[in-house]
């Protein structure tokens, strides 16, 4: 009776049993990957191509779109993020058709075009947790395609400072037996450290070239602009300080690399070191490198890492997370995980947010995707533990009623006009036009607008924790969005009247003189001044250098 | 709150009039043909092009530390500070101004491409008037000093007049040279300049090579108080009127110079071929330090 309920574990012997002869033990020679592919990968397949935020498994996904479609073909493809060409690739030369994901900056205008070209099939576009979570539950890949550091004779993988999703698709993938494929920058005798043992993977081939890594969460200070020094003071005093807020996670972006900036200068002024900003769930940002040399920081638990952060991190094993061999370990899961359930605040930008909130980063001819701004940007029902800052946020928002739990700090920051005078209010998302356009079920909201708790303009905060009704919190939203034709659509009487409640605070209100908002304020001006704050730990990318 | 919070306070990113209060005396500084007499370029009006008020540049009067100086600064976010015929005639009048009543010194902000292009030869005519009138001021013995530390540096015609001061002060994101590095790459191609490689274009017109080079005086952070405490170190020091012999020397020096670092492409070669410790590390440093290594390495 055991052949019935073992099948998969026969597939995976019989696939291994196909290439043996192409391999040496567990190494593939790199010339070879793609005879291996052919016959290790069956059509219909649901293939986990190692697609991250940063790292791309970018030779395996290369060597899979080069496949014969005759070979493969139908491949269903989950991977958390579409960054690279070759991606897109492998449906346009008709080796996959269908897709799960949840994030596609980089190649977003090309899924869309074959989205309408009906080329591919999307199944769902999700967020980091949830596509993770399918992992084990109704999407588990056949085959997985990571990307590593180095392996071992015996097959053991170092994943290096960008661990990020690979956790997550192994586990997912070699205890339901699938097929682990790594490609590897070398193999040597020793590892550092082993992050994946040897029997949870199959196979690896060391690339001709290291995998690809983008440093996405360098910021260069010198971009900061005034009206970004002066929305992160509101921040700040207005909500950091009010709050108490202790466990945060910031965004991408100038407006929250300027408030890191302004903790050890703006902050410290304010007597905050210590009371606010002490753990964070957060890639190793640069520009938190004053922060952390100023004693604001106690602990940063990170997705992934970033490229030049390196020796940074080693050195300061106090706050990041590091392995025995004192190198960076970074899990995307897990800090997904911190910022949903052990973080109070998230802070970060849209670029557009419409009078119920509801903020979106779509634009048309897009389909972009989600990554995990909702995940963090979100209140998590089934948080149970207290914190001041979220029995806070809890009380505002049930006013004279019982107290039955508390409520994450959600908030937006954006200026009120984005490039090109693009107001970031409107009255209708361009997240509806799209799903019509991409015949989707549901608009791609980022962020929805009763998770927001405030809005953060030049103009002033919005409070919408405070907001009786749906009407308040639309006079609210109009009542800090500044010159935009939503903002000067407001009912003014009803504004001031939001204003005297402190639903809605410009800066004067809360003791902030708008000429004191000057880029001086920021603790490091450009990226050289990183690279000292650092004492010289910090390496930037060569792009981000004058020197 | 403001004031513990704040630092430094940043030449590079200041703006001209921001720059002259924070190098001249608390409340000194008066400004001659001020925006309020709306002395605008009438080339830019022909072109349709939008002007400033005062032409992108702002002069005036002022002491430091008790002594009268005129100054002159030029707004780099005009039009690159660009030189046209008003910009010109207003910074060669203060020069006059100074060859005729004699201050302590002339303070001149250079942040500037040059001639303003818009303006053809009368921004041409311009800069060569005001090439004059400094030559003049110094004749009367009145020394001129230049300060580099903006974005657009100091290019062009205004990198002429940079040359022609009695001393320089530059920031290391202060550039000097005379064709800017876009040009260069336009003109003789990529493989000659690529004027997208910042660190190369700082490595060569940077203030710290040219510290190093000697054409800057003084090397100082990006600082507002750091440039004024330079420029008080060059008016005490004076500029006595150097003879033909002295000139001499210095065209040998130069001639010397050119020979020595022939086959330098790059500021690096040059560190290198001085012997300077850890040539690769030396942009990292700031002033102080740099300024110890180079002071080291000129005694030596």
């Amino acid at each position: 009776m055991n052949a019935p309920w073992n099948r998969r574990a026969a597939r995976h012997a019989q696939r291994l049993a196909r290439v043996a002869h192409l391999a040496a033990g567990r190494e593939i020679a790199a010339g070879k990957l793609i005879d291996v592919l052919e016959a290790v990968i069956e059509p219909g397949d649901r293939v986990c191509l190692e697609g991250n935020n940063q790292k791309q498994a970018d030779f395996l996904a290369e060597s899979l779109a080069e496949c014969s479609p005759e070979r493969l073909h139908d491949l269903h493809m989950v991977q958390s993020v579409l960054a690279l060409p070759s991606h897109i690739d492998v449906f346009e030369r008709g080796i996959a058709s269908r897709l799960d994901f949840s994030f596609a900056g980089p190649q977003a205008t090309r899924l869309a075009k074959l989205v309408q070209a009906r080329r591919i099939d999307i199944g769902a576009i999700h967020t980091y947790l949830e596509l993770f979570g399918r992992y084990f539950v109704d999407l588990t890949p056949d085959v997985c395609l990571i990307a590593a550091q180095a392996a071992d004779a015996d097959g053991n993988l170092y994943l290096g400072p960008n661990t990020e999703d690979t956790p997550a698709i192994v586990e997912a993938t070699a205890f339901s037996h699938g097929i682990v494929i790594a490609q590897v920058n070398e193999r040597v005798e020793r590892l550092p450290r082993v992050d994946i043992p040897a029997d949870w993977s199959d196979l690896f081939v060391v690339a001709p070239r290291p995998n690809h890594i983008e440093p996405l969460f360098t910021r260069d200070p010198a971009l900061i602009t005034d009206i970004q020094v002066l929305m992160a003071m509101m921040a700040i005093k207005g909500i950091y300080a009010e709050y108490g807020v202790q466990r945060l996670n910031h965004g991408i972006g100038f407006d929250t690399a300027a408030i890191e900036l302004l903790l050890p200068t703006y902050a410290e002024s304010l007597g905050l070191r210590g009371r606010i900003c002490k753990h964070w769930a957060l890639n190793p940002h640069p520009t938190l490198i004053p922060a952390i040399e100023a004693g604001f920081v106690e602990s940063v638990h990170s997705f992934g890492s970033e490229v030049g952060m390196e020796n940074y991190v080693a050195a300061r094993s106090d706050v990041f997370f590091t392995g025995r061999d004192g190198s960076m370990r970074s899990n995307r899961a897990f800090c997904q995980t911190a910022g949903l359930y052990a973080c109070d605040m998230f802070i970060g930008s849209t670029l557009q947010i419409d009078l119920a909130g509801n903020s979106s980063t779509a634009t048309l001819g897009r389909i972009a995707g989600f990554g995990g701004a909702p995940n963090m940007g979100s209140d998590a029902r089934g948080r149970r533990h207290a914190s001041p800052a979220w029995l806070r946020a809890g009380r505002e928002r049930a006013g004279d009623g019982p107290l039955t739990h508390g409520r994450k700090l959600v908030v937006q920051t954006v200026e009120t006009f984005r490039e090109h005078m693009a107001p970031a209010f409107v009255e209708q998302l361009d997240a509806w036009q799209l799903m019509e356009d991409m015949g989707m079920e549901l608009p791609p909201i980022m962020i929805h607008g009763d998770d927001v708790s405030h809005i953060v303009t030049e103009e002033g905060i919005a409070n919408l924790l405070l907001c009786r009704s749906a009407a308040e919190r639309e006079q609210a939203i109009r009542g800090v969005a500044g010159y935009t034709p939503v903002g000067r659509a407001r009912d003014a009487r009803m504004v001031e009247n939001l204003r005297d409640r402190g639903v809605i605070r410009r800066p004067d209100d809360i003791g902030i003189n708008t000429r004191d908002a000057t880029r001086d304020l920021l603790a490091a001006r450009n990226i050289k001044d990183l690279v000292r704050a650092s004492g010289g730990l910090y390496d930037p990318p060569r792009r981000f250098r004058n020197w | 709150m403001s004031a513990h919070a704040i630092t430094r306070r940043s030449w590079f990113e200041a703006d001209a009039r921001t720059r002259i209060h924070g190098l001249v005396d608390a409340g000194s500084f008066s400004e001659l043909c001020g925006p309020h007499e709306r002395l605008t370029s009438p080339h830019l009006a022909v072109l349709d092009l939008p002007v400033a008020f005062d032409d992108g540049v702002v002069v005036g009067e002022a002491t430091l530390d008790g002594e009268r100086i005129l100054v002159g600064a030029q707004q780099g976010e005009f039009n690159g500070g660009s030189v046209g015929e008003i910009h010109g005639a207003k910074l060669r009048g203060l020069l006059d101004r100074a060859r005729d009543t004699r201050p302590a010194a002339v303070l001149l902000a250079i942040d500037s491409g040059g001639v303003r292009l818009h303006e053809a030869n009368a921004g041409l005519i311009a800069i060569s008037e005001l090439m004059r009138a400094l030559l003049g001021a110094r004749a009367a013995g009145v020394p001129v000093y230049g300060l580099i530390g903006g974005s657009c540096g100091a290019f062009g015609g205004m990198g002429i007049v940079a040359r022609l001061c009695d001393g320089l002060i530059m920031s290391e994101e202060g550039r000097l040279g005379l064709s800017g590095p876009e040009v260069i790459e336009t003109v003789k191609g990529v493989d000659e300049f690529d004027s997208k490689d910042r660190a190369l274009v700082w490595r060569i017109t940077g203030g710290k090579i040219r510290r190093t080079l000697g054409e800057a005086t003084l090397l100082v952070d990006d600082d507002l108080g750091a440039f004024r405490g330079g420029a008080k170190a060059l008016l005490a020091r004076g500029a006595p009127l150097r003879g033909l012999a002295a000139l001499d020397a210095d065209q040998a020096a130069l001639a010397a110079r050119a020979q020595r670092h022939a086959d330098a492409r790059d500021g690096l070669d040059i560190w290198r071929a001085l012997g300077l410790p850890d040539a690769e590390r030396l942009a990292m440093l700031d002033a102080d330090a740099f300024n110890r290594i180079i002071d080291r390495a000129e005694t030596a």
